[in-house]
């Protein structure tokens, strides 16, 4: 270097032009100058003057007041003068960058903590997210979903007048064993179409049966009302929010890593966070199903009610398969048996009354 | 090198783009991306996302200089939480009620236009080379043609008139493109858009035909043995991501092939010749390797994947000059506000080059 003030070589460009002038960096006293062949392009006070970070070894900008430019390469010489005037902490995230063992830890502590972000933290974000939900809300989005579904897929029921009242009847004991008691839930019947024997929760308490159901049951009312036991299971438990809270926090969770994992690796987290939701479904599936039994036991009608349901739908559906890792519900056989053999294990650890 | 790509005659005349980023370096950048993002609570990730951007423009060198990306990280993370605060808003009042998600989505599929056109030009103000600032003036107008009509006719054809909704939309993108006080200009001509669209409609037939004789093979087997075949019921199931992935490799190759064409026939200032020749194939192959080595490898292959594409794609890149560029002044325009290009970011639109 000719002057032993010289910092970096690159290139001077004039405010907003393409031109360029290869130039020299020095130091002036309490500024920087920018100049060619011993002739000054520029000078400014180092405090005026913006250096862009650095990242990688990517040319470094230093911006004048006067909206020239120094362009430069030797992003070293910049860092040691810069350094040298403001102290080790310029440069903290590129020196956290730089290529050594320490990065094989980042990479262990990154994989670690998404782990336990998605183990802990989202199932505890969830179970806030429920405890703070204001009771509005399920029942907005239970009348919002019945008065959609009204328009779109059910239609009224046909079922004679009497026979809703029977079932009515019925269920005003189960639900009043409930915890929620009478008060928290309404028997809507619809007429499912294409849907079949079927009923469903919605989160304000609203349980939907469809005629087919009641078909199905063919007279047997204990029966029809197991399956209803398991839907204000699902009620009880607030199934419905939690998986809405549940698939918002992967979605947060992938989000949060994803901008720098690539699209198409994005997509596929997306996809297996979705089959990875249905785990919990199938669990949900199962809770319900043992609040059944309690909740019809409790009410004095025969526990294992719902395994009956289960036995007809295989026969209709011819469903004998087992759970696999692609369905929402669990199969229906093994779901008969566990039916059958908690009812029986609540039997034998406190005798009927 | 491969049957289907073969490069204009002049093209060997061509000065290339080049990357000279490194994975090792890079994997130090995004490694401390992602953790930070991460103990933040993804509010580094708008900061993270200029150093990622920052690293790729500053390593894509031309002509000897290095482009270089200009948007601050309070732009972007402001921009992230507007469009984040909407998105949450727009869903929770889409799940209280149905019929609010409709029209907001009608809302934004109105407003899309208007979206894309700010979010362009965000991209384009931001960018700059030789300290030259990029800028984008095409009207909201023509962005509705390009963009909403244009995918319109494309869905409304079943594809069949594609390469003309592509013209429309890179005519648009292309034509109002500046680069200082130089204006790009481009008419790719249709049939040769055709001929690039030929490959993947062929690819996207064979895939086609092998899918039904999968299907019906799974149906006489089905039909002749009464049990149904384990590993077909498994290539069943995941029949649909099957589907999906060939689709997007289609549609990775149409796209590739369409850049070739329209950036092989536009100009900038109406002299100096852009090119891109990028094997279509091979960039099939990278990008579906890139994948499978990022899902492998926990992500920690990533930057290797990035650096390894933006190579790849840069080297297939070039322009010609003919004569003098001259000097090119450029006004430097307030780059806008960062909402509608973070939306546009996250919905997965990519206009890149």
């Amino acid at each position: 270097m000719a002057s032993d003030a010289s910092i970096a070589v690159g290139d001077w460009h004039p405010p907003n032009s393409s031109r360029s002038i290869p130039a020299r960096l020095l130091e002036q006293g309490d500024g920087l100058a920018v100049e060619a062949e011993g002739v000054a392009l520029n000078t400014a006070l180092a405090d005026k003057i913006e250096f862009s970070p650095r990242v990688g070894s990517i040319p470094r900008r230093l911006t004048f007041p006067d909206d020239s430019v120094f362009e430069t390469r030797d992003n070293d010489g910049i860092d040691a003068w810069l350094r040298l005037r403001k102290g080790a902490r310029t440069g903290f995230i590129h020196g956290l960058e730089a290529f050594r063992f320490r990065l094989a830890v980042f990479a262990v502590g990154v994989i670690l903590l998404a782990g336990l972000i998605y183990r802990f933290a989202v199932p505890a974000l969830v179970e806030v997210a429920v405890l703070v939900t204001p009771p509005f809300v399920p029942q907005m989005i239970g009348s919002g979903v019945l008065a959609s579904l009204d328009r779109t897929m059910l239609l009224p029921s046909h079922l004679p007048e009497e026979k809703k009242q029977a079932i009515e009847a019925g269920f005003e004991k189960l639900a009043a064993v409930s915890e929620g008691g009478r008060g928290a839930y309404k028997l809507e019947f619809r007429d499912g179409g294409s849907i079949g024997p079927n009923a469903f929760a919605l989160p304000d308490g609203s349980l939907i049966v469809t005629d087919d159901l009641v078909k199905l049951a063919d007279g047997d009312q204990a029966m029809l009302l197991g399956v209803l036991g398991h839907e204000i299971g699902h009620v009880e438990r607030q199934h419905s929010l939690r998986q809405i809270y549940r698939v918002a926090g992967v979605a947060g969770l992938i989000l949060l890593i994803a901008g720098d994992v690539g699209s198409g690796v994005e997509d596929i987290l997306t996809q297996g966070g979705a089959i990875i939701a249905l785990r919990y479904t199938r669990a949900a599936e199962a809770e319900a199903d043992r609040r059944s039994v309690e909740i019809m036991r409790a009410a004095g009608y025969d526990p294992a009610a719902l395994a009956r349901f289960f036995t007809r739908l295989e026969a209709v559906t011819g469903d004998h398969s087992g759970t696999s890792m692609l369905s929402t519900h669990p199969g229906t056989p093994e779901r008969r048996q566990d039916v059958i053999n908690y009812a029986r294990e609540l039997e034998s650890r406190a005798p009927a009354r | 090198m491969t049957v289907v790509d073969t490069p204009p005659v002049a093209a060997g005349r061509f000065p290339r783009a080049a990357f000279t980023g490194s994975a090792s370096e890079y994997f130090g950048i995004w490694i401390v991306n992602v953790l930070l993002t991460i103990l933040t609570l993804g509010i580094y990730s708008a900061w993270a996302k200029v150093r990622r951007k920052r690293y790729f423009h500053g390593n894509t060198v031309l002509l000897g200089r290095a482009f270089e990306y200009h948007a601050k990280g309070s732009q972007i993370f402001i921009g992230r939480l507007i469009v984040i605060g909407a998105l949450i808003t727009i869903n929770v009042l889409g799940i209280i009620h149905p019929l609010f998600s409709l029209a907001t989505w009608l809302a934004i599929l109105i407003g899309l236009p208007w979206l894309i056109r700010r979010s362009l030009r965000f991209n384009a103000r931001v960018t700059s080379y030789r300290n030259v600032r990029f800028d984008f003036v095409g009207s909201t107008g023509g962005a509705f043609v390009a963009v909403t009509l244009g995918s319109m006719v494309a869905f409304l054809s079943l594809g069949l008139l594609a390469p003309l909704a592509s013209r429309w939309l890179w005519r648009y993108i292309l034509n109002n493109l500046r680069y200082g006080d130089r204006a790009f200009s481009a008419d790719p001509r249709l049939g040769a858009l055709y001929r690039a669209w030929l490959l993947p409609v062929l690819l996207f037939v064979l895939g086609g035909v092998i899918v039904g004789v999968i299907v019906a093979i799974g149906m006489t087997s089905q039909q002749t043995m009464g049990e149904p075949n384990e590993g077909l019921v498994l290539v069943i199931v995941f029949l649909p991501y099957l589907v999906l992935l060939a689709f997007g490799l289609v549609g990775l190759i149409y796209r590739t092939g369409v850049r070739n064409v329209v950036l092989s026939a536009a100009l900038l200032d109406g002299r100096h010749e852009l090119l891109s020749d990028i094997p279509r194939l091979r960039y099939a192959w990278i990008a579906i390797s890139n994948v499978l080595v990022t899902l492998l490898t926990l992500g920690l292959m990533r930057p290797w994947a990035a650096v390894r594409m933006a190579r790849f794609t840069n080297e297939h890149t070039g322009i010609r000059i003919h004569g003098d560029l001259g000097e090119v002044a450029s006004q430097i325009e307030a780059s806008g506000s960062a909402i509608s290009a973070e939306y546009v970011d996250m919905e997965g639109f990519d206009f890149g080059f």
